[in-house]
């Protein structure tokens, strides 16, 4: 899922103190899960940015509301009423709920309370951990199923570097070296052999190097992208 | 209550069957009448039905805000002040057992007077006092 975290509330403020009446937008997918950014959340801000002393004057009124998924323009125009006299949009939704909000809204301001953090999962209640960096060109068939690209510091597609000390990373004694697991993995495997190919230099461009991606599905809507 | 809803303008083309990525839509054909099902469990509610529909049917919005479904329904025990509802009987049962007491049914408010009543009226409301102060 996409894991996000609430912004300062500082930052909050000063980003809405300048409007009248602001939606405060939750969203009902990945950051309702890992508890970012859903109806509960964007509730709970309400209630703090509601609170007089955050604002130098009259703090912006504030309604609440939440929808299954910000990043789905035709959804959010069809079933997203806006109430009248709101002029901002405060989403909690990840960065591509928010840009999705603002074209589909232009022009009204949409704000994001949440910074995108990572492609993660939940290892266990309360805890997610950066898994994917949605790379384009996936080897985790090779690696274990443990993704050196996301999980090694320096991304490394060859083994470990020389900050690799008792299976920890350099970076922090919370950091597992990635290329330690993956080797570990392998071993369970039966697969050790695959540590000895060789990994070429990898291509970036279906990572994003070349600019923005775009997946189209043929059979869908117009097919045109 | 299904919350996949269709509107009379459903023809039964089964555009959304044929379109459904979770498989959540099925359809029956017998003794001469087509039934379009649902299920909830499969739906990961990504609303392709809704936007392959030709007929513009669907009826999406039930399936964003739908209405509650009760699961279960318990006996209150409570407060013997005010009425105010406290737990069940069977988690009064669990919390006497973990903590080897009984408990009064008391709200937090009256459980407060009722604590506040046990203390001497010199000692309320005046915090700690120092050994020989009043």
């Amino acid at each position: 899922m996409i894991v996000g975290d609430l912004k300062p509330l500082a930052e909050i403020v000063a980003a809405v103190k300048e409007y009248k009446q602001v939606l405060v937008l939750g969203c009902g997918s990945c950051v309702t899960v890992c508890l970012s950014g859903g109806e509960k959340e964007a509730q709970q801000l309400s209630r703090e940015l509601s609170e007089k002393q955050h604002f130098e004057g009259r703090p912006p009124k504030l309604e609440v509301g939440s929808i299954l998924r910000q990043c789905e323009r035709d959804l959010v125009l069809e079933y997203q009423t806006i109430p009248a006299g709101t002029d901002a949009i405060l989403s909690l939704a990840c960065g591509a709920g928010v840009q999705t909000l603002a074209d589909a809204f232009e022009p009204l301001p949409v704000i994001p309370a949440l910074n995108t953090t990572f492609l993660g999962a939940s290892d266990k209640p309360g805890v997610w951990t950066e898994k994917c960096k949605g790379c384009g060109d996936c080897i985790l068939a090779q690696t274990g199923g443990i993704c050196p690209v996301a999980r090694c510091a320096k991304s490394l597609f060859n083994g470990p570097c020389g900050g690799s000390k008792g299976g920890y990373c350099e970076v922090g004694q919370d950091t597992f070296c990635a290329w330690t697991q993956i080797v570990a993995r392998l071993k369970k495997l039966n697969k050790l052999h695959l540590y000895e190919n060789i990994c070429a230099p990898k291509n970036w461009k279906p990572g994003g190097a070349t600019g923005p991606r775009k997946r189209v599905r043929t059979g869908l809507g117009d097919g045109t992208g | 209550m299904s919350y996949f809803r269709v509107n009379e303008n459903c023809n039964g083309c089964l555009a959304c069957v044929e379109n459904c990525p979770a498989s959540a839509l099925s359809v029956a054909d017998q003794s001469g009448r087509r039934t379009l099902k649902h299920n909830m469990t499969q739906c990961a509610r990504c609303g392709q039905c809704w936007r392959v529909c030709p007929e513009r049917a669907i009826e999406f919005q039930h399936l964003l805000a739908g209405e509650w479904d009760d699961v279960i329904s318990l006996d209150l025990i409570l407060c013997r002040v005010c009425g105010e509802a406290l737990y069940s009987p069977s988690y009064n049962q669990k919390m006497k057992s973990k903590l080897n007491s009984t408990a009064e049914a008391l709200c937090p408010k009256h459980r407060q007077r009722s604590s506040a009543a046990m203390w001497p009226s010199w000692a309320v409301g005046k915090g700690h006092a120092k050994s020989g102060e009043k």
